[in-house]
């Protein structure tokens, strides 16, 4: 049982303890604070909602994305690269469920009636500077199955509108003082499937143990996200030792473990056993990626791209050679047809190349 | 014993010459004509351009851009061509990650209208080709993400988009559609090589071609429901016995190697990879696609690790080093020779002593470019059989000019061209080592009594100057009439070329006269 029902369980006992001594009293005895209700509106029935304000996860104005009660931000440890775009996620669950944990490199079990949303912006969007909210993507677990339903936001950015068509939005933003432009796609529902699927069973690729496992700043103070999970209900029991990965960006981090957990959020929802290219060899998810075998080291990649990159990539990963490295060519380029990741990025994710270039630059040891 | 083994080791010699071409455009991945010579162009396309070298009847190129309004969607994946409006010139689908955009000329060959339908497609393979045998090229676009789309066309440049009925398995999986007539029964079918995921998406689908506008899947009971990591097949008739049969390369060794199908004539297949090469060799590629290279009349695959599959005539095949191995496939030097072109080089075939026959479908009836047709060349050796196909192999365009090899013979007994619409052309001795245009319905027997093809005319349609083909222009006169009847022009043909540069845009027919035997041979003007 959760600590919000717990207590709610107790202050009932004790509240009855009072109250029954006194006669006719056929009330039920009432709370003089009452136990906070979630806003949120969801009719497993009726979803998906047209706008996404249907949902009441946002306080107005929702563009501002401060969550109601009982939407809880998270963010995973090390994350998805999006054309640079900017996320911040929640999660929301109907009163009386919760999830549980199966194991570390597992998304959690979700009960039904969970929500998970998640808001790709850009911030300093030229000309004005200003913070440009594009999507959010939701999933929703109804009964045993997740779906999808992704809702455009307005030009005004007053609301966002539940659309499966996917669409282009050119972007110029500026980061980091230099000027950068993409065309953001959206994508249409059917490319959801494309990464977030297990044998063809839809599933959430980020709330997984090894990636929540970490501190968050929550308004009501920093906490891990288990525990907050936990505290809030939305969590029955984890364990202690959870293998997990690094942030990435965290340069004090071993350079390896950076990479691994890179490759395990970008990668490994296609190059797994159950994922549509489980017919190449990489292995990328974290659990699996301490096997030098499943990275693509001395694997001889199956296609020759050396035409395509006018380079010869010998290994999907070559120690000491990330120019002789098939993977670098696949990352550090555009063109749709060899690029990797395939999907949602049009980008080149210049630091993710730069952390895996040096990384590979300092691998010992020869493929012969 | 020792001369012939002397022999084969010569013709099996392929060897090519290559030089870079200035293909200006990013995506460099076709080879078909453009102008309405059939003489197949080099073309490059980006989001703003169509860039071709346009062979010259005398060699070389010249270069012609075409600027067209913006693409969204560019041949990131893959690029096919046929002549979807019409109008006697190819046009081009691009597919690309989320889309598809159409070029289509504008009629007088001077410039191309883009066309952007909107609908989401991850597309790759694309092919051209008239699903409901209604006489108008649709367009058919293999989807990775999701169940198959195509785009009927109704004939009057409009067209509509389609999902489902052709390849629905929700997730996708789907990457090389290749049509082709596997049942002999006159209609096409088409093949998919399928990839990734959980085994039921990446088992390739057969799609049978019912008559009525409906496919039914029969890859089951033709043993053609293969659970390899496939993207893309080589179909021809390998052994000459008259059926299609297929090579499904793989692009991965984790589901199964490559395999060889003989087709058994009688709906099914049985794999005869065990010995035929393919057993032993790993490589492996997105590409795989036929083409007789050495023009000895047996059909050859390439598309995997430079090499060229030379098919020794037994169901059995010899790589041989080649500098390609993705590639678009076509004659660019006019010599009765595919060469190939891939990253802006051209690799000109240095060819061999022997002979070969290339033939251009016009379609009446059926589509312009006379696509799903079954062309039959008949000589000593025996029947080769090739369909007319626009967008084999993964990615790449190559001609739709149909080329036939057929090694030390000297002669070609007949022709005979299976139309879509079920018109039947034979052409009866037709020359060697040349182009022979077919317009659809000219050589149907019974209706002409052309015994020996004397002429040929090009290019077709014609705006200018109809250039004619024979032997000897000598003591030769013509006439062109109107379809009507109506003589509208005439005169002794002195050179070969007549100008009907003022004649108004329609279908006429020439009669050529020569020694008192007359040809009669229709033609477009534009």
């Amino acid at each position: 049982m959760s600590m919000k029902y717990l207590y709610n369980f107790i202050f009932f006992i004790f509240i009855t303890a009072l109250t029954s001594c006194s006669s006719d009293n056929d009330n039920f005895p009432t709370d003089d604070e009452p136990e906070e209700i979630s806003p949120v509106v969801f009719d497993i029935n009726e979803v998906p909602y047209t706008k996404l304000s249907d949902y009441h996860f946002f306080k107005a104005p929702i563009r501002e994305l401060e969550p109601v009660y009982g939407v809880i931000p998270y963010e995973p440890v090390s994350t998805l690269f999006s054309d640079y775009a900017k996320k911040k996620r929640f999660v929301w669950m109907p009163e009386g469920v919760s999830a549980n944990y199966l194991s570390d490199s597992e998304v959690l079990d979700f009960p039904a009636g969970t929500i998970l949303i998640k808001n790709f912006y850009y911030e300093n969007v030229l000309p004005g500077n200003t913070t440009k909210l594009l999507e959010t993507r939701l999933m929703i677990k109804k009964a045993d199955e997740w779906m999808f339903a992704n809702y455009t936001w307005n030009e005004q950015q007053t609301d966002a509108f539940y659309d499966m068509e996917g669409s282009f939005v050119p972007v110029t933003w500026n980061q980091d003082g230099e000027t950068r432009e993409v065309n953001y796609q959206i994508p249409n529902g059917v490319e959801c499937f494309t990464c977030h699927n297990e044998g063809e069973i839809p599933l959430p690729i980020g709330p997984k143990p090894q990636n929540l496992n970490k501190n968050y700043p929550y308004a009501t103070g920093t906490q891990n996200q288990l525990e907050k999970l936990k505290d809030f209900g939305y969590l029955n029991s984890y364990p202690g030792n959870i293998l997990t990965l690094v942030d990435y960006h965290d340069t004090s981090q071993p350079l390896d473990l950076r990479v691994r957990s890179y490759l395990d959020i970008n990668c490994a929802h296609c190059h797994s056993d159950n994922g549509f290219c489980n017919y190449r060899a990489p292995r990328f998810a974290f659990n699996r990626t301490s096997n030098p075998e499943n990275l693509g080291i001395c694997i001889v990649p199956d296609e020759d791209i050396s035409n395509e990159v006018n380079a010869h990539p010998t290994h999907i990963i070559k120690p000491g050679h990330h120019d002789e490295s098939e993977i670098f060519y696949r990352l550090n380029t555009t063109q749709a047809n060899i690029r990797m990741p395939s999907r949602g990025r049009s980008l080149i994710h210049e630091e993710g190349i730069q952390m895996i270039s040096e990384w590979i630059d300092s691998l010992a040891g020869n493929c012969e | 014993m020792m001369a012939s083994v002397l022999a084969i080791n010569l013709n099996a010699q392929l060897t090519f010459n290559s030089q870079s071409v200035p293909a200006s455009e990013y995506f460099k991945m076709c080879v078909v004509d453009m102008n309405g010579d059939f003489l197949d162009d080099i073309v490059s396309v980006d989001h703003t351009n169509i860039n071709v070298l346009m062979q010259n009847e005398e060699g070389g190129f010249e270069v012609v851009n075409y600027p067209t309004a913006f693409a969204e969607h560019v041949p990131e994946w893959t690029l096919a061509a046929g002549d979807f409006n019409g109008d006697g010139y190819n046009d081009l689908i691009y597919g690309a990650f989320s889309g598809v955009s159409f070029m289509l000329s504008d009629g007088t060959g001077t410039g191309y209208t883009t066309v952007v339908p909107g609908n989401y497609v991850f597309a790759q393979r694309t092919n051209f080709v008239d699903i409901n045998n209604d006489g108008y090229l649709d367009a058919f676009v293999c989807h990775d993400t999701a169940p198959n789309i195509y785009f009927l066309n109704d004939g009057s440049n409009g067209f509509e988009y389609h999902q489902g009925g052709l390849g629905d398995y929700p997730s996708g999986g789907n990457y090389g559609s290749v049509w082709v007539d596997y049942n002999n029964d006159g209609l096409i079918d088409m093949f998919i090589a399928k990839c990734g995921g959980i085994e039921a998406r990446h088992t390739d689908q057969l799609f049978r071609n019912n008559g009525d506008g409906t496919f039914t899947n029969v890859a089951a009971e033709a043993n053609m429901d293969h659970k390899t990591q496939t993207w893309s097949s080589a179909w021809a008739d390998y052994d000459n016995d008259g059926d299609m049969d297929a090579f499904i390369g793989i692009n991965s060794n984790t589901s199964g190697g490559h395999l060889l199908m003989r087709n058994n004539g009688d709906g099914t297949f049985t794999d005869v990879t065990a010995g035929s090469g393919f057993d032993i060799y790993n490589g492996l590629s997105r590409e795989h696609a036929p083409a007789d290279f050495n023009n000895d009349g047996y059909v050859d695959i390439f598309g995997n690790g430079g090499r060229v599959f030379l098919n020794n005539g037994n169901m059995t095949f010899t790589p041989v080093p080649a500098p390609f191995s993705e590639a678009s496939i076509g004659d660019l030097n006019n010599d009765g020779f595919m060469d190939a072109f891939a990253f802006g080089t051209v690799h000109y075939n240095n060819g061999n002593s022997n002979n070969w026959l290339t033939i251009n479908t016009i379609g009446t009836v059926s589509n312009r470019n006379g696509i799903g047709a079954r062309v039959e060349l008949y000589s000593a050796m025996g029947k080769q059989i090739r369909d007319v196909r626009s967008g084999e192999g993964f990615a790449y365009m190559s001609s739709l000019n149909t080329h036939f090899g057929i090694g030390s013979d000297t002669e070609i007994e007949k022709i005979i061209i299976r139309w879509p619409s079920g018109i039947i052309d034979i052409i009866e001795n037709p020359d060697i080592n040349t182009s022979l245009v077919v317009v659809e319905g000219e050589h149907q027997m019974g209706v002409n009594d052309t015994n020996t093809v004397q002429f040929s005319i090009y290019p077709n349609p014609v705006k200018d100057v109809l250039k004619i083909r024979a032997k000897t222009y000598e003591n030769t006169t013509y006439e062109i009439y109107h379809l009507t009847g109506s003589l509208v022009q005439k005169g002794k043909l002195e050179n070969g070329k007549i100008n009907v540069s003022q004649l108004n845009k329609g279908i006429f027919i020439i009669s050529l006269n020569q020694d008192g035997k007359k040809s009669n041979l229709k033609f477009i003007k534009q």
